[in-house]
């Protein structure tokens, strides 16, 4: 375990100093998202909006955010580092070629995003206590907060490994991303949508991670199976990511 | 030290590399010269376990590329054709992220660093960005890198490409350094006068087969100590013979008195044309 951990740090040195070094731009454009769908969502439909699921719109909406911003900002930000690294930089070559377990390469890669993601929430969740009085701070919700970071930063690793180059990530990005983005429950109650497609939607994590989230924050019950559907989804990309880089199709 | 057994590396159906043999037991500098496209790259890719050979074995100081693969890491650098380091950060910081990722100690790698900048000449540009760089400061922050575990084996990929003739000198020397402290380099290139000066072996590769193999002066005997340069139609041909006596003769009895040509000792560029057959009828591009 300390020997897993020991190796993912060292494989994440190099996206450390680049952080570093980009303290400023990384903190702008990890914020910039969160906030545009704070205004647009909070401010401009939450005024049309009165209540959702028995809460203020505006308590209902900004555990969705941050789901969703531990998503795009936890999956861009891995996949596009490892991506670039991979076909752009020739760098992966060099984490390849150490002597260090595959399942360390994997957390070490996920460290970059699993921070913009909780920088990123931890606006957010200043915003929602400043904003209503209805959002809580439980151990669950930054218990479930990083988690969704960690499921996502390995959902990365794994379109980072997949993609060939620029356009099957953006591929990745429409079919498999933009949807979960706009389906899940993030902004909206899924009780509104077609019964259909809330059976498709029940079995996307950001459902879950949103679910857990939005209960965790607003003390309703927590949705045990939901936390268990999220680790399950972050043990199943840890292992196609380790089975990708055991194979050498990395 | 390094054998490889019928290696054969197919990318989809296109065979990139065909059926290499090669025991080397060599302590010094061992080169893979070839055109173009001959799978230098991917032969050396093999040999540092980044690829899986289509069917073959390799193995490396005696540790099976496939089962071994961990424990042959920590005993190889390798510097890629296509520099990898990472582009956004510093000369300084790729070293250091390279010395951790190979389990160097935390006390040894600035000492090391330092030994290590000093002999590349790297010291002004430690705090430069790579992407600031140019092509001959990039391949020796990666040589810098490479070397920082200090590796048993050196796998240097088309080490001067692109470099000018005083970077290429200095890299010769830094080569020729490394194999006298003691570190088998395996190098690949194109160029045969970097072959002929700075290998103790050479293997000559095209179209992923090795057509020959041994001392530069052993492949210099495959085809004569002695080639001749004449002119005829207006082209430039070349023969080799084994002895300077059997190359005068030739002369006398083949070249008017009024033309000029030229006696010289062979030159692996004569034994790899002849060899890839670009060179047959003795046919030199000059
Ligand atoms: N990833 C790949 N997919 C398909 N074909 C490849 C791939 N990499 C190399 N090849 C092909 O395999 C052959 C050998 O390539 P390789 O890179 O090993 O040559 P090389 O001897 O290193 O050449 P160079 O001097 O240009 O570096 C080439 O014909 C090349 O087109
Ligand atoms: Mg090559």
């Amino acid at each position: 375990m300390i020997k897993t951990i020991d190796g993912a740090i060292r494989v994440a040195m190099a996206d450390l100093y680049y952080l570093k070094r980009n303290i400023l731009t990384v903190l702008i454009t990890v914020l910039v998202l969160p906030l545009l769908y704070f205004i647009s969502f909070a401010y401009g439909l939450g005024s049309t909006v009165d209540e959702t699921e028995g809460v203020t719109y505006i308590a209902f909406v900004i555990p969705g955010i941050i789901s969703l911003s531990t998503l795009s900002s936890c999956f861009s930000t891995t996949a596009n580092k490892i991506m670039l690294q991979r076909r752009f930089y020739s760098s992966f070559d060099e984490i390849i070629l150490c002597p260090v377990s595959s399942i360390s390469v994997v957390l070490g890669k996920s460290i970059l995003g699993i921070i913009r993601g909780l920088l990123c929430s931890t606006v957010l969740i200043v915003l929602g206590l400043l904003m209503t009085d209805d959002f809580l701070i439980t151990p669950m919700l930054l218990i479930t907060i990083l988690l969704s970071c960690l499921t996502y930063c390995l959902l990365g690793v794994v379109a980072g490994f997949l993609v060939k180059g620029v356009p099957t990530f953006n591929l990745f990005n429409s079919l498999v991303i933009l949807p979960m983005t706009f389906l899940c429950g993030t902004v909206f109650s899924v009780s509104a949508m077609p019964s259909f497609l809330q059976v498709i939607i029940a079995f996307l994590p950001l459902s879950h991670t949103t679910n857990c989230i939005r209960s965790a924050a607003l003390g309703w019950e927590f949705p045990w199976i939901s936390l268990v559907l999220i680790i399950i989804y972050g043990l199943l990309f840890l292992i196609v990511s380790k089975y990708l880089l055991d194979k050498g199709r990395v | 030290m390094i054998h490889i057994d019928e290696l054969v590396i197919k990318y989809g159906d296109f065979v990139a590399v065909d059926g290499i043999s090669l025991d080397i037991q060599t302590k010094g500098i061992y080169g893979f010269l070839g055109p173009n496209g001959a799978g230098k790259t991917t032969t050396m890719r093999a040999l540092t376990t980044l690829l899986k050979p289509t069917s073959g074995s390799i193995t490396i100081q005696g540790l099976d590329a496939i089962k071994d693969m961990q424990e042959i890491r920590k005993r190889i650098g390798m510097v890629q054709q296509y520099i990898s380091l990472d582009k956004e950060i510093s000369v300084r910081e790729n070293i250091i992220c390279h010395a951790l990722l190979h389990k160097v100690p935390r006390k040894e790698i600035l000492s090391r660093m330092k030994e290590l900048s000093l002999m590349l000449g790297l010291e002004k540009y430690m705090d430069k960005l790579i992407l600031d760089l140019s092509g001959g400061w990039r391949r020796r922050t990666a040589i810098a890198c490479a070397l920082m575990h200090r590796p048993k084996i050196l796998f240097l990929d088309e080490p001067t490409a692109g470099l000018d003739t005083q970077s290429r000198h200095i890299l010769w020397d830094i080569v020729r350094d490394l194999r006298d402290s003691g570190t088998m380099v395996f190098l690949t290139t194109h160029y045969m006068d970097e072959a002929e000066a700075l290998c103790d072996h050479i293997a000559i590769i095209d179209g992923g087969k090795i057509i020959a193999e041994g001392t530069p002066v052993q492949l210099n005997n495959l085809i004569g100590k002695v080639a001749v340069d004449f002119e005829r139609g207006g082209k430039v041909i070349t023969k080799t013979f084994a002895s300077r006596d059997m190359a005068k003769e030739f002369i006398s009895e083949n070249i008017p008195e009024d033309s000029t040509y030229s006696l010289r000792k062979t030159t692996l560029e004569d034994v790899f044309l002849e060899l890839t057959g670009s060179g047959l009828g003795g046919v030199v591009d000059d």
